[in-house]
């Protein structure tokens, strides 16, 4: 299992590196990358019965951090799972991807992304969970924002991103909660009595729901979904039908087992999951985009999987994941689909296809099929979860069955809606010439789409599979089975119903478009989203007006008058009882004459270069003294970095405006002179209250060890590099990001930018000859 | 060198680097003789640096005042690479050196040394700090070459406004 989570990294990093030289070849590679997540399957194939595996790689023990992975049914099934999607995606890129495209780049994102994603659902480690949660919401940016020439996939980026970090927060207070609560960060390891009876329990549980409902899209974080389509289709059939969005659905089906107690757990997630499942194909309904479609039918039935494992029953649980494996197969196989018509013809447009069946022959079954799974048709897969679904809702009450109903019609009307480019008059945009896509399009999305048949007409295949996660998610006890004929259950006549509803929106579609035009909202998450980004930026940007505009002296005050005031501020709350000083070496006498000196000669210095000598007398003379305190190392230091600060002043000193006498105002004169005593007073005092010592003095320690420990002679060397080694690692990466926004700053500021925008958008199937092509919700 | 308040010919805002910088012959032949000699104290500082004063950061430093004086002197960079491109080279060393005794099942960036006795230099001691240090070392020299040059290339014409 450490081998499937790490050698996606190891080849993102391969692939970054081949893909310039092996271009869409770079594919092959990286499908191997997921060839250990692959092999899980074996395990899996042992699970119910087996004891899961569990694989630690210690990182700080003293903290309790590791990498523990653990294998049980259901996190094995999700990483096979993903394994295969991610397989079948980087082999249909190889042929989707334009030779133009940056493979090196695509390749390594995707499968930074896989791997995290495969961390993710393995994790038995709460922190290590969160690490690879963020990871996925990184990654998944990167992806959404490949074509980042595109001003609707930075859009599309940011959003995910943004609204993903959000419930990345949530997470992150989540599982410190329930690691405190529950007394361990294992998540197999907690005390779940501990963890119920604690106070934090709520909180614990309100803020993981934040989390899963913004990674999986259920309402009212469904806005980022849709623009994540911006994505290259490989990338979209990977990140909503197996992995990223169901990041949520796969916190909410683990976490169950904690707060699965919880009245309020099934009293939240019930209703927004249905409420997702029903805006979601209400909106996805009057898309024209096949990809906007598919997009937020992805919302939609992310809401029902959500519903399901909020019910926190053994048969919820046991519908659920069935639908999981069924929604992944016709999800992942209906965005290839789309993506071969994209492809061939062009364009995505609904209005503009039609009559497709014909030139492509091959795809239409692939897409008929799928779709028909998709609106629970049987004899296909997602008819036979379906009726799970609606067996598991009617136990629940009248209400929850009728909006269920109501969902499961509207998704029949969408199913039939995508199917509509393949019927009628042959109708394609001029210039293209649609004929069948060639094996490496078509293979992904059969393949995927047998497996929806197979579900279908071999349910005992399907129910193997779901049953390999019952002790994982508790639903052992469950005794229902997937089959294709129950007899005549209320489940049938409500699906009955339900296709005569569904078939009832088709017939109208005129009507139900107008009337969906007309129960448009005209607030909704997108404007709720761009109004707060807009305030958040207008907020900034006048905070910075005021504080970062002004002139440098007046900066200067700001920063000094604030400084001084926590400084006596500090002082004020913990006056120190100041230390004796001693009475000073007199050596050094002169030399703090000669600091004096430089600070009164900088105040009277009439010319700038005056002035930068005159400092520096102050930086020498601090090395001076330093020599005298007998440390060679601070002096020696101190006296490059001063000899630097001058080359680099110097540097800067051109593009200063001459000097000279400026006129003051008296106030701000008596101002400047009481910011400047105070910050010398402040300094002073906490300088005499540093002297004091708190606790017995460390140096002792590494005088005494320095050689026997690390062998070097030279304490301050060794204390660097040694006893303190990380804090340098941490120093010298501050110094070169430092060094770097310096270089961007100024080689932007040297017109970098016309240079920056002359680079062409690389040209790819799925760059839109469209305008804006999302209806932003409905 | 340090004209204050400079006024550059119209046409010459493409110039890689602005007049006033080069072209002292004083400067050069200076340069020349104290270019060499300050490389050399630089890379003795990072070597004895684990024994006696001295270490990466210093040394690094003071490599960065001899490029840049040389820079100054001639014109044109005496390293022959982008000095950014030492930054993560120079990160990169330093977390392998922590790394290595991490996988060997020792604390991360736990350093070790020994001694080698040879006939041509005798008894000498070897450390891992060393490389610890000259990451550190690359890293210094990179980023402040890169920020020297970057101030060093831009048009001063460019000025900042009047500050007050």
């Amino acid at each position: 299992m450490t081998l499937a989570v790490f050698l996606p990294f190891l080849f993102a990093a391969l692939c970054a590196g081949l893909g310039p030289r092996l271009g869409r070849r770079t594919g092959y590679v990286a499908a191997l990358a997921f060839v250990p997540a692959l092999l899980l399957a074996l395990p899996l194939s042992a699970m119910p019965a087996a004891v899961p595996a569990l694989e630690v790689t210690r990182w700080v023990p003293t903290l309790d951090l590791a990498l523990a992975l653990r294998g049980d049914g259901f996190s094995l099934l999700f990483a096979v799972l993903i394994g295969v999607i991610g397989t079948l995606a980087s082999l249909y890129a190889v042929a989707y991807l334009s030779e133009r495209e940056r493979f090196g780049r695509f390749y390594a994102y995707l499968l930074l992304f896989g791997g995290s994603m495969l961390g993710l659902v393995l994790s038995d480690n709460l922190i290590a969970l969160f690490g690879f949660w963020e990871l996925t919401s990184v990654t998944s940016f990167l992806l959404i924002g490949l074509w980042h020439t595109r001003s609707a996939a930075r859009d599309g980026a940011v959003k995910a991103f943004l609204v993903s970090a959000l419930g990345g927060l949530g997470l992150l207070a989540a599982v410190a909660m329930i690691g405190i609560a529950g007394g361990s960060t294992s998540l197999s390891g907690l005390n779940l009595e501990a963890l119920r009876a604690s106070p934090l329990f709520v909180p614990a549980l309100l803020l993981t729901l934040l989390a899963a409902f913004t990674k999986s899209a259920q309402l009212p974080f469904h806005l980022w979904l849709p623009t994540a389509m911006e994505a290259p289709t490989p990338v979209s059939a990977f990140l909503h039908s197996a992995t990223m969005v169901k990041a949520g659905v796969l916190l909410v089906a683990k976490f169950g087992l904690l707060f699965g107690s919880s009245a309020l757990w099934s009293g939240i997630i019930v209703p927004v999951g249905l409420a997702t499942l029903v805006w979601g194909a209400w909106i996805a309904l009057r898309q024209t985009d096949l990809k906007a479609l598919l997009a937020y039918s992805t919302v939609s039935q992310l809401g029902l999987l959500m519903s399901l494992y909020g019910l926190a029953d053994a048969e919820g649980k046991f519908a659920a994941t069935a639908h999981l494996l069924n929604h992944a197969a016709f999800k992942a196989a209906l965005f290839f689909v789309v993506g071969i018509i994209d492809h061939e013809t062009g364009t995505r447009e609904i209005p503009l296809l039609g009559g497709l069946r014909k030139a492509l022959p091959l795809t239409f079954a692939a897409a008929l099929l799928a779709s028909l799974s998709m609106a629970g048709v049987p004899p296909l897969g997602g008819f036979i979860s379906k009726e799970l679904f609606y067996e598991a809702m009617l136990h629940r009450g009248p209400v929850f069955i009728a909006v269920a109903m109501l969902g499961s019609a509207l998704t029949f009307a969408y199913s039939f809606r995508l199917l509509r480019v393949f019927w009628g008059p042959p109708r394609h945009p001029v210039g293209a010439e649609p004929h069948e896509a060639p094996p490496g399009l078509l293979v992904p999305a059969g393949l995927l789409t047998l497996t929806a048949l197979t579900f279908g007409l071999l349910p005992g295949s399907a129910e193997a599979l779901t049953r390999t996660a019952q002790n994982a998610l508790d639903f052992a006890a469950y005794r229902g089975h997937l089959q294709l004929w129950h007899g005549v259950t209320p489940a049938l006549l409500a699906t009955l119903l339900t296709w005569g509803l569904g078939a009832g929106l088709i017939g109208q579609a005129g009507r139900v478009a107008i009337l969906q035009r007309r129960l448009t909202p005209r607030v909704n998450a997108n404007t709720v989203y761009y109004a707060l980004t807009e305030g958040v930026n207008v907020l900034s940007s006048r905070l910075i007006a005021r504080t970062q505009g002004l002139a440098l002296p007046d900066q200067l005050r700001i920063m000094l008058g604030a400084a001084a005031l926590i400084a006596g501020y500090a002082v004020w709350r913990a006056p120190q009882v100041f230390h004796p000083i001693g009475t000073p070496p007199l050596a050094l006498l002169p030399i703090a004459a000669l600091l004096v000196a430089g600070a009164v000669g900088v105040l009277l210095a009439h010319s700038r270069l005056t002035a930068v000598v005159v400092t520096g007398l102050t930086g020498f003379g601090s090395a001076a003294a330093f020599l005298g305190l007998r440390a060679p190392d601070l002096a020696l230091t101190q006296l490059l970095v001063e000899a630097v600060t001058v080359i680099l002043y110097l540097l800067a000193f051109r593009y200063l405006p001459r000097g000279g006498d400026l006129p003051r105002a008296r106030w701000r004169l008596r101002l400047d002179l009481l910011l400047a005593a105070s910050m010398g007073l402040g300094a002073t005092l906490l300088v005499l209250a540093g002297v004091r010592f708190l606790a017995p003095p460390i140096s002792p320690y590494y005088l005494a060890n320095s050689y026997e420990l690390a062998g070097g002679r030279n304490v301050v060397n060794v204390l660097l590099v040694d006893f303190r080694g990380f804090d340098t690692l941490g120093e010298i990466v501050v110094v070169g990001t430092v060094a770097l926004a310096v270089l961007a700053l100024v080689r932007l500021g040297k017109g970098g930018r016309p240079r920056l925008e002359a680079s062409a958008p690389p040209p790819s199937p799925d760059t839109p000859p469209a305008p804006p092509r999302i209806k932003e919700e409905a | 060198m340090s004209r204050e308040n400079p006024t550059p010919a119209p046409g010459a805002r493409r110039g890689p680097t602005p007049p006033p910088l080069t072209g002292d012959p004083i400067l050069r032949t200076v340069s020349r003789a104290v270019f060499a000699l300050v490389i050399l104290f630089a890379l003795l500082l990072l070597w004895r640096g684990h024994n006696a004063p001295g270490g990466g950061f210093i040394a690094g430093l003071m490599t960065a005042a001899a490029l840049i004086l040389h820079r100054i002197a001639y014109g044109h960079s005496a390293l022959r690479l982008d000095p950014a491109r030492l930054v993560p080279w120079g990160l990169a060393l330093s977390f392998l050196t922590g790394l290595v005794p991490y996988l060997l099942g020792r604390p991360f960036l736990k350093s070790d040394y020994g001694y080698i006795t040879t006939a041509l230099t005798g008894k000498f001691e070897w450390a891992s700090a060393l490389l610890f240090d000259l990451g550190v070392y690359l890293v210094v020299v990179g980023g402040s070459l890169a920020i020297a040059y970057g101030l060093a290339e831009v048009n001063p014409q460019e000025r900042v406004e009047d500050d007050q």
